[in-house]
């Protein structure tokens, strides 16, 4: 299974501004708890009491420079896969946060000029073979940063554990 | 043949490649010399119970492994204490070096040799940068060193340099956390992005092997994934290396190809103050002055060593807090609680009305001693977001030990350099 399309029509769920600190998307309060699941409500909360209620399929997140700066929970980010967020596409990410959330198999894209552009409920197309971002709305196409090897080979493995699975498994057979 | 020289990071991870060179940029495959974890429920006993799924179910060279306990100490829940001794199971099935209760790991594992010059390690906190301190490079990698426990070997992507250039020495009444919070006011929470901060220069050896824990340690704040002191002095030279002998000090050549360069003037450092709710809002101390404070906390894998125990002590000495201040005070390491309680260090603290606690993380991070509502801290914890204390709505403020201290003594946020005059 290939947890990384080659093109995915999303829509821009929210915007964040820079340094965006992801433990707010689920409330600090809530960073100790373990199951995704039970969080669901507790999503984006503190943004906008109905947030849930206006999601739609393929939706994503849009951030500023530096996003997930801080010391990142892997909760908030599972909990916001839970509800449906397929990626995040920013002007630049949080060294922590990339690596971390890359090895747990979220696409996320470094796309300069994307905060410019973007507002919420703008329908977008990734590309994740040309590394582009565009608006169909107004025809504009942005250049993302390509992964490297790994990064894409883990992605499309759908984060880093069956990444090692499938290594371990071939080398087996 | 190579354009420029090495970086320390390039040399180090080279080695740990088995290749004869590896450029920033470059994706190796790495042997650390060391993996770290701590004990955290959700990650270690996950990578415990996928360890034989994903892996041969042993690790290879189990000496080059060390689990620490050093959160939920002391247990407060049975649930917690069980977690402990499974984690106390799982090293003794496995081989590896269990340190239980016996300070914040990060600090631990520099007291107990696994800092050796030279020497690379990974963890899952990013705080272990803090080994930089002694010349070893040790980055944080997030639920990526899973990849450790199951493999010998862990895939990353050699980080370039920053460097960082000292000149100069740091004014009376400036720590260490100053230092920091000065480049990171400068040049901003992206400044080195991806990046292991390098410090070196004329100034560098003039700050303390303590302040040089602090800054390595927060470096993430930067946006680097790690740091070091240029190894050049007795604390590198003289760091036991009986874990692994065959590591030799690795330096960066002068015409390394750095990222960039910032030269910092010690001499132009002046307290400073990050202010709530970003550990990216450091500030100039003196445009804060006077906000009243509830609570203080000095602590944590960044500041609590003997040098900020005994700064506070200092101008604590022969005084008491205001009535209703709550000041935690929580040593790093047993090690430096013992070292503090024999000298007399702890005896003033308390004396002045702190309140001594344990080595833990748990006050860093809001587990023990929460704040409730509408109350205002100042801490030498790492993190000031929201809720890190306790309520989301109590705010804190980050600074030096000295500046704990001096504010804690006036209720509000309180220059320390009156306090502390220069001796002659």
């Amino acid at each position: 299974m290939i947890f990384l399309p080659s093109s995915h029509k999303a829509r821009v769920a929210w915007c964040f501004g820079d340094d965006f600190d992801v433990d707010q998307l689920i409330g600090v309060a809530n960073i100790k708890v373990q199951d995704e699941a039970a969080l669901t409500n507790q999503v984006m909360k503190q943004f906008e009491d109905d947030f849930l209620e206006k999601m739609g399929p393929g939706d994503i997140l849009v951030g500023g420079r530096n996003f997930g700066y801080g010391h990142p929970h892997a909760i908030s980010m599972r909990a916001m896969r839970h509800i449906g967020i397929k990626a995040v596409i920013a002007e630049s990410f949080f060294s922590s946060f990339w690596i971390g959330e890359i090895g747990y198999g979220m696409p996320l894209l470094v796309c300069p000029g994307i905060t410019a552009h973007a507002k919420r409920f703008d329908p977008v197309v990734i590309d994740f073979d040309s590394y582009t971002v565009s608006f169909p709305e107004t025809g504009l196409t942005l250049h993302c940063e390509p992964y490297t090897k790994r990064e894409k080979a883990i992605l499309r493995a759908g984060g880093l554990k069956n990444f090692l699975l499938n290594e371990r498994n071939s080398k087996i057979e | 043949m190579s354009v420029h020289g090495l970086t320390l990071t390039e040399k180090v991870l080279a080695r740990c490649a088995n290749l004869p060179e590896v450029r920033a940029g470059d994706e190796v495959r790495v042997r650390p010399d060391f993996v770290h974890a701590y004990e955290l429920k959700g990650t270690t006993d996950v990578i415990e119970r996928d360890m034989p799924i994903y892996g041969p179910g042993k690790v290879v060279a189990p000496e080059r492994y060390a689990v620490f306990i050093d959160h939920r100490v002391p247990a407060k829940l049975p649930e917690q204490e069980a977690l402990h001794e499974k984690t106390r199971q799982w090293c003794k099935k496995y081989g590896m070096a269990l340190f239980d209760r016996r300070g914040i790991g990060h600090q631990v594992a520099s007291e107990e040799g696994y800092a050796i010059p030279g020497s690379f390690a990974v963890h899952l906190d990013g705080h272990i940068s803090q080994l930089g301190a002694f010349g070893a490079l040790a980055i944080g990698v997030r639920g990526n060193v899973f990849e450790a426990f199951v493999s010998e070997t862990i895939n990353l992507r050699v980080p370039g340099t920053t460097r960082v250039i000292l000149n100069g020495s740091v004014p009376h009444g400036v720590s260490g956390r100053d230092v920091f919070n000065h480049l990171l006011y400068l040049h901003g929470p992206q400044c080195a992005a991806f990046d292991v901060l390098e410090f070196c220069g004329p100034g560098a050896s003039t700050i303390s092997v303590e302040d040089r824990q602090t800054i390595c340690g927060l470096a993430m704040f930067t946006g680097a994934v790690s740091a070091v002191f240029d190894p050049v002095d007795q604390y590198c030279i003289e760091y036991p290396k009986e874990r692994a002998p065959a590591i030799t000090l690795q330096r960066s050549d002068e015409n390394a190809a750095f990222t960039r360069t910032f030269v910092i003037d010690l001499n132009e450092v002046e307290p400073m103050i990050v202010l709530p709710p970003s550990p990216a809002n450091a500030r100039p101390l003196n445009d804060h002055l006077g906000i009243p404070l509830t609570t203080g906390y000095l602590g944590s894998c960044a500041s609590g060593r003997l040098t900020d125990l005994r700064v506070a002590a200092r101008i604590l000495a022969g005084k008491t807090l205001p009535p209703g201040f709550s000041l935690h005070v929580v040593p790093t390491s047993q090690k430096i609680m013992a070292e503090a309680a024999s000298d007399g260090t702890l005896a003033t603290l308390i004396e002045a009305g702190a309140f001594l606690s344990s080595p833990s993380c748990d006050f860093c991070s809001g587990n023990i001693a929460t704040m409730a509502s509408g109350q205002t801290a100042i801490s030498t914890g790492t993190l000031n977001v929201p809720g890190r204390m306790g309520a989301v709505d109590a705010d804190i403020y980050l600074a030096s030990a000295a500046t704990l201290a001096a504010s804690a003594l006036r209720g509000r946020i309180t220059d320390p350099r009156e306090f502390l005059v220069e001796q002659s």
